[in-house]
């Protein structure tokens, strides 16, 4: 399954590129230098639906305790991380050339920098336990917390500074993007899903193999 | 022995608080305004990290008499336990805010008057969010070995939220802006308060149980 | 507004370096973990203690289940 998943993600990157650098227009107000949002924007929309996996399977494992689940929280949580990472290194590589600076604390920019600390928090936290059970146990009482936290980030810093673009696709009415805009930014994020998705099958099956072999 | 180590931190907090204050004026320099306009940072840095060092402190009794165990054991509802915890935080804490605010106030020259009633609501549900949180992760590190530079670790990044509203709400009613004009504020530190006291007292038990 | 093709292609490189790491331990740790089982199939084998050269290949960041050093016996 892993392997089908892993094809399906080359496959998809290949699309995503495709629409990106080929389909996809060069933007008007900013130039080609915008084709950066097409990694941009996707990944920090896969690192938000791996922290959502990462809730629900958090809340699971603490309801029936089952190991898998508690895998599958760990994953989740450790890809949204790395995809988040992307994100603001995409963010700042974009930035510097639009905006001038490597980094500002607008609010997004800002909300995105705190959720990445809690969820490295998260990842100290399981290292720094040696007990298997307790470690799953706190981590998912943890990841439960910050994920809770997101929207309380998101509006608090949000009210704290307002520089960044409103964000288009989540307006009420008609979306100011270009259809084919849009479309390039949804492979992108289908082909980014998919490769998230690896990533997690994948370090899921390397938690079991830990666990088993140091059973 | 629990009154001894609750007036031990209690006595250290409120060091610290003057500590704090001096090395606050020390860093910010003489210049008056800059230190006005900075003023409410310093004072919920203040709060935020006196709060760090006592709450680091919540399960230090237990942990040093080997009553772990006990409180593993203990039959019963474990949120119990963690309401008591938190109302003896918060209690400690409500004392070293007060002494800072005080300082504060005589030091840096801030006319609190008619603010105050409404900076009591914003202390008092900044503290609630902190200590909520705060009560929580030090019952998950208490038996981490590395817990002293772990537990603000996992708290801070949590806390923002709690900081942004408590200082942009102090900020403005020091102005003498009305309570209405930071509404949104403090619903979003009741929303906070209420999603962490929430989770604390659904997996208390969770975290106690080994 | 001039294209900046160097930018793209650094957020680009940068994506592609920082998944490329994470594939790379991902299969590090899957290869450490391989070669400590049959590394212990060997030494039930020849009856011979866990030697140095399985120990240093385990994943030196705490994995997710680590037992404390005085606890390590010898895998079944």
């Amino acid at each position: 399954m892993t392997t089908v998943l892993g094809w399906l993600a080359g496959v998809g990157v290949v699309a995503g590129l495709v629409m990106g650098f080929g389909v996809a227009p060069r933007e008007v107000t900013q130039g080609n230098v915008q084709r950066i949002m097409y990694v941009h924007v996707p990944a920090v929309w896969v690192a938000y639906l791996a922290f959502a996996v990462g809730l629900t399977a958090s809340i699971a494992y603490l309801a029936r305790r089952r190991p898998g689940t508690d895998r599958l929280a760990h994953a989740a949580c450790e890809v949204g991380t790395v995809f988040l990472g992307i994100n603001i290194a995409t963010g700042a590589i974009w930035g510097k050339p639009t905006w001038g600076t490597w980094w500002t604390w607008d609010a997004r920019l800002t909300s995105v920098a705190v959720v990445f600390v809690m969820f490295l928090a998260y990842l100290l936290l399981r290292g720094a336990i040696e007990d298997h059970e307790r470690g799953a146990r706190y981590a998912a009482v943890l990841g439960i917390v910050a994920a809770l936290n997101i929207p309380l980030v998101h509006f608090s810093v949000y009210w704290w500074r307002t520089l960044h673009q409103p964000p288009s696709l989540l307006k009420p009415g008609a979306s100011t993007m270009p259809p084919v805009i849009l479309t390039a930014l949804l492979v992108n994020f289908a082909a980014l899903t998919l490769l998230g998705a690896y990533f997690v099958a994948r370090r899921a099956r390397v938690l079991a193999a830990e666990e088993e072999a140091l059973a | 022995m629990i009154e001894r180590r609750s007036k031990e931190t209690l006595n250290a907090l409120l060091f610290f608080s003057l500590a704090l204050l001096l090395v606050f004026q020390f860093a910010l320099g003489p210049d008056r305004e800059r230190l006005a306009s900075v003023l409410p940072g310093l004072l919920w840095l203040g709060f935020i990290l006196s709060g760090v060092l006592g709450l680091g402190r919540a399960f230090l009794v237990e942990r040093e008499n080997d009553c772990w165990e006990a409180l593993l054991l203990a039959p019963g509802d474990k949120s119990a336990i963690y309401l008591g915890k938190l109302v003896s935080s918060l209690a400690l804490m409500a004392l070293v805010e007060a002494l800072m605010l005080g300082l504060f106030v005589v030091f840096f020259n801030v006319e609190l008057g008619p603010a105050l009633p409404g900076l009591a609501l914003v202390i008092g549900l900044g503290t609630v969010g902190i200590a909520a949180v705060g009560t929580l992760f030090a019952a998950m590190t208490a038996q981490v070995r590395a817990r002293e530079l772990l537990f603000p670790v996992l708290l801070l990044p949590v806390l923002v939220p709690v900081l942004l509203g408590t200082v942009k709400a102090t900020e403005a009613l020091l102005l003498q802006e009305p309570l209405a004009a930071v509404a949104h504020w403090l619903k979003l530190l009741v929303a906070a308060d209420v999603v962490y006291l929430a989770v604390g007292l659904l997996t208390f038990d969770v975290i106690l149980e080994g | 507004m001039p294209d900046n093709w160097g930018f793209v292609a650094a957020a680009y490189a940068v994506t592609a370096g920082i998944l490329a790491g994470y594939w790379r331990m991902l299969v590090r740790k899957e290869r450490a973990l391989t070669g400590l089982r049959s590394g212990t199939e060997a030494a039930t084998g020849a009856g011979v203690r866990n030697d140095d050269t399985s120990r240093s290949r385990q994943p030196s960041r705490p994995g997710h289940p680590r037992p404390e050093p005085g606890k390590r016996t010898s895998l079944p």
